[in-house]
């Protein structure tokens, strides 16, 4: 028996990249395999002020903090989500001023913390004996596949065919079907269905034992429900009105293919398990702004999905 | 110094804030006036000694505490399940599921019936009235008197049943609509009533209420003073309008907790919707819910003690609850408002906008339990099958029919064994231990759940070094606690009878029951349902 463990979504939350790399070691897994959405949204500039003391805007608050508590404020940050950056006043109004100075800062920090998230990982997963897929999602710019590429023990899944044990099969790709915010990995139902297709047709063996982790959801699965959003993306209805923003492609590429078990992560409000047919379709959701990781433990062997259990650790 | 910015970049998720008037919405029809508020303040004459003012205002000056709390908690972990998962995490699993079972899900089942009393009461009934002034067809007086007796409130169960079925059958996109243009009616039905309220004066209403009494049965040419007379006889003396002291009040709180405790009603929808985690905005969407409520109930009970007299009020619902009122109705302040017209249309156009009310706020009966039967469904402790839902249609059958099923068998119950409605007051009592357990939760967070505590927004808020979450949650579990204790000793509330706790507590029993059974199942599977909330060390 293989007992794997799937969490998605952590968007940047150093704290929940920590407790998904020491989560194959707590809940005794063998494989770990990390959904999209690797990397943080938001970047906060730390901007030092006379006196040594800084100004930060965190947690709906404007703080000054001084600089004793420098540490603190940004291991908080880190653990959000977000990248903090330490700058002198005049730097920040610069920042202010030229999006593409605050593009190329973005790049240099998401792609300074994957290296420093691998070399964590890694230290661990090589000790422990643990494999861990990872597989970059929409959100995620191209250039930090080629970082994680540089891992023994931390894989890039996207678009290929990985074994999780002698008999299960597992194809992943992070591209998701159109989202209102252009991200990096998204593209329309066409070209998706298209990429799915290609990508589950190098399983050259039986569908018996193949997991199909695509970061978008099934639509209409129940576990691509997420805020209906108007015009001006505020959610409506304080939040309570719910639609489904699934892809169409993934549904009928699951409803197709029919694999044992599906992964799917990309909206953090679809915490849910869905049966479509045969296949057993989980979205553990995402809490990292909290510092939870919601995640989903699956035992497998040879005769199918033993157990799975939702957690929130 | 000017204050910084956060930067952002292209990424999912990234919507602005939701309007606060959206989240006022739901809160302020959780604390629903003219349903709920018009049928318990109908049960204060069974306190002759004590005052709805003060007890109302009293009573919602300690519910800030639990809006704070709840609005604290769906900001440091916004969760759908709301109670069931905040309880699970930092009490325990067997905890959190035993108290969110009986709170959320065994006792909204006998929510029904008192859904279905106050459709008949403060729907159908004045309705059917209005037809039988209207067409003169005095069948439709047997009809609404037939909605007051026992076959009509078990029809009036059914309806609720049904409705609330099909509004959560719809989907939270179609019953968000259909609630807003509920409250867009109501609240216009609302203000027209209290220009008619203002307008009138007292001599109208008498001579109209007398007019109108004595052509639909039959009673005295006077029966506003008959009324007052009988209420006097029966030795019945309300506290008058103006003497409004504190321990006036005191002693319906308990009573007036029925129709004020809801604003959090929402809480257990949030979900991980982004933007949730904005405290202010949870706040002030309860508070304003609680607060324009709180407002409007004083001004109509003003109005009403100016249009129809204090002592009446008092006196009518005295002799209706007393069981031999001459006026065979309920009397609803909505239809008395409506003879203050003699135009059939207006009276139509009051009692519908009134209603309203009812039909924007019954759905609430189903839909935070089965959020809490999805819940507890995804963490295993109840089967895979109860969270299914219809590829075809989206509606979740299986948490429906646990909700709908048992809630008939108690509406049966309900309308044809006799005494069993005394164990439906039990509801709020439960609902109210659930919230204790809610409370102490979030009194406990910041000490069992440090991290968790310290990245959420609301860490700053503290007095010295106490989180306010935790000042806030022990005032209110102390107001809590003083209720559960007058409930419990206080046989006038009519929940303190050995039978009712013997109930209660097979509730209770039943739940843990649930929970003992689902996790050695589990275990015998080999699924540790402990692993659920257990949090992972980091090395």
């Amino acid at each position: 028996m293989t007992r794997i463990f799937f969490a998605t979504d952590v968007h940047g939350s150093e704290v929940c990249w920590k407790k998904f790399i020491n989560a194959g070691k707590f809940y005794q897994a063998e494989v770990l395999i990390l959904g999209g959405d690797i990397t943080g949204k938001a970047l906060v500039p730390i901007v030092s002020i006379p006196g040594k003391k800084y100004k930060v805007s965190f947690l709906e608050q404007q703080m000054t903090i001084k600089e004793g508590q420098l540490e603190e404020i940004e291991s908080l940050i880190r653990n959000r989500g977000y990248y903090p950056l330490v700058v002198s006043e005049e730097e920040y109004q610069e920042l202010c001023r030229d999006q593409a100075l605050v593009k190329k800062r973005f790049e240099e920090l998401v792609l300074q913390t994957a290296e420093k998230w691998l070399e964590y990982a890694e230290a661990r997963l090589k000790e422990w004996g643990i494999d861990c897929y990872i597989c970059p999602g929409n959100d995620d710019m191209f250039e930090v596949d080629e970082v994680f590429k540089k891992g023994e023990r931390v894989k890039v899944a996207e678009g290929k065919v990985v074994e999780i044990n002698h008999r299960w099969l597992m194809v992943s790709t992070g591209w998701t079907n159109p989202t209102p915010w252009q991200t990096y990995r998204e593209c329309s139902e066409e070209e998706l269905h298209v990429k799915l297709e290609n990508i589950v047709q190098q399983l050259d063996t039986s569908l018996e034992y193949a997991i199909f982790n695509f970061h978008a959801p099934p639509y209409q699965s129940g576990l691509d429900e997420a805020p209906e959003l108007d015009a001006m993306l505020r959610p409506k209805y304080a939040g309570r009105s719910l639609v489904p923003v699934g892809s169409k492609a993934v549904r009928v590429i699951v409803e197709k293919y029919q694999p044992p078990l599906g992964l799917f992560g990309h909206i953090h409000e679809g915490k849910g398990i869905k049966r479509l047919g045969k296949t057993l379709c989980i979205n553990p959701g995402s809490s990292y702004e909290q510092g939870i990781l919601l995640g989903c433990l699956i035992d497998l062997d040879d005769t199918g999905i033993k157990k799975y259990l939702l957690t929130s650790g | 110094m000017a204050e910084t910015t956060v930067f952002v970049r292209k990424a999912s998720g990234l919507v602005r804030a939701w309007s606060l008037f959206d989240g006022f919405i739901y809160a302020f029809f959780s604390v629903n006036l003219i349903t709920l508020g018009l049928y318990i303040f109908a049960f204060a004459p069974f306190f002759p000694e004590a005052h709805l003012v003060p007890a109302i205002i009293i009573s919602s000056l300690f519910i800030i505490g639990e809006i704070i709390v709840y609005s604290m908690l769906i900001s440091i972990m916004p969760r759908a399940g709301g109670d069931y998962v905040w309880q699970s995490r930092v009490l325990g699993g067997g905890l959190g599921f035993v108290l969110s079972m009986t709170g959320w899900v065994f006792i909204l089942w006998h929510w029904v019936p008192v859904y279905g009393n106050i459709l008949s009461y403060e729907v159908l009934s004045p309705l059917a009235l209005w037809l039988a002034s209207w067409t003169q067809n005095k069948g439709f007086i047997d009809l609404a008197l037939w909605f007051i007796d026992k076959n009509g409130l078990f029809f009036s169960s059914l309806i609720v049943i049904i409705l609330a079925f099909v509004f959560v059958g719809l989907g939270m996109k179609t019953y968000a609509r259909i609630q807003k243009f509920c409250f867009y009616v109501g609240m216009g039905g609302l203000l027209i009533s209290i220009i008619m309220l203002l307008s009138a004066d007292k001599a109208a209403f008498i001579n109209n209420f007398n007019s109108f009494a004595a052509s639909m049965f039959q009673v005295d040419a006077n029966l506003y003073q008959k009324i007052l007379e009988q209420a006097k006889s029966a030795g019945y003396t309300p506290v008058a309008w103006n003497q409004m002291s504190v321990v006036a009040g005191l002693p319906l709180i308990p009573l007036v907790l029925f129709w004020n405790l809801w604003p959090n009603w929402g809480a257990t929808l949030y979900g991980e919707v982004q933007g949730a985690t904005e405290f202010k905005r949870n706040f002030w969407s309860m508070m304003g819910g609680l607060l324009v409520a709180v407002i409007l109930a004083l001004l109509l009970l003003a109005l009403f003690a100016k249009t129809f007299g204090w002592e009446f009020y008092l006196a009518v619902n005295s002799v209706f609850f007393g069981g031999e009122s001459p006026l065979p109705i309920f009397p609803y302040p909505g239809l008395f408002i409506a003879l203050l017209s003699s135009n059939p249309l207006w009276q139509l156009i009051i009692l519908l906008s009134l209603s309203m009310w009812f039909f924007g706020w019954c759905g609430t009966v189903f839909l935070s339990s089965t959020r809490v039967i999805f819940a507890a469904a995804f963490d295993r402790v109840l089967p895979e099958w109860v969270a299914h839902v219809s590829p075809r249609t989206r509606v979740p059958f299986n948490a429906l029919l646990l909700m709908a099923i048992p809630a008939t068998i108690i509406s049966i119950l309900y309308s044809y064994l006799p005494g069993f409605s005394t164990y439906t007051l039990d509801t709020t009592v439960v609902i109210a231990i659930t919230y204790l357990g809610t409370t102490i939760a979030g009194i406990l967070l910041p000490y069992r759940d440090k991290a968790l505590f310290a990245s959420s927004p609301v860490s700053r808020y503290k007095v010295g070094t106490v989180p306010v979450i935790s000042i806030a949650g022990v005032i209110f579990a102390a107001f809590l606690a003083w209720n559960i204790y007058k409930w419990a000793t206080d046989s006038t509330y009519g929940v303190n009878n050995p039978v009712s706790a013997i109930y209660m507590l097979i509730l209770y029993l039943i739940a843990i029951t649930i929970y003992v059974v689902s996790k050695w199942l589990r275990r015998k599977q080999g699924i540790d349902l402990e692993m659920v909330y257990r949090n992972i060390p980091v090395e």
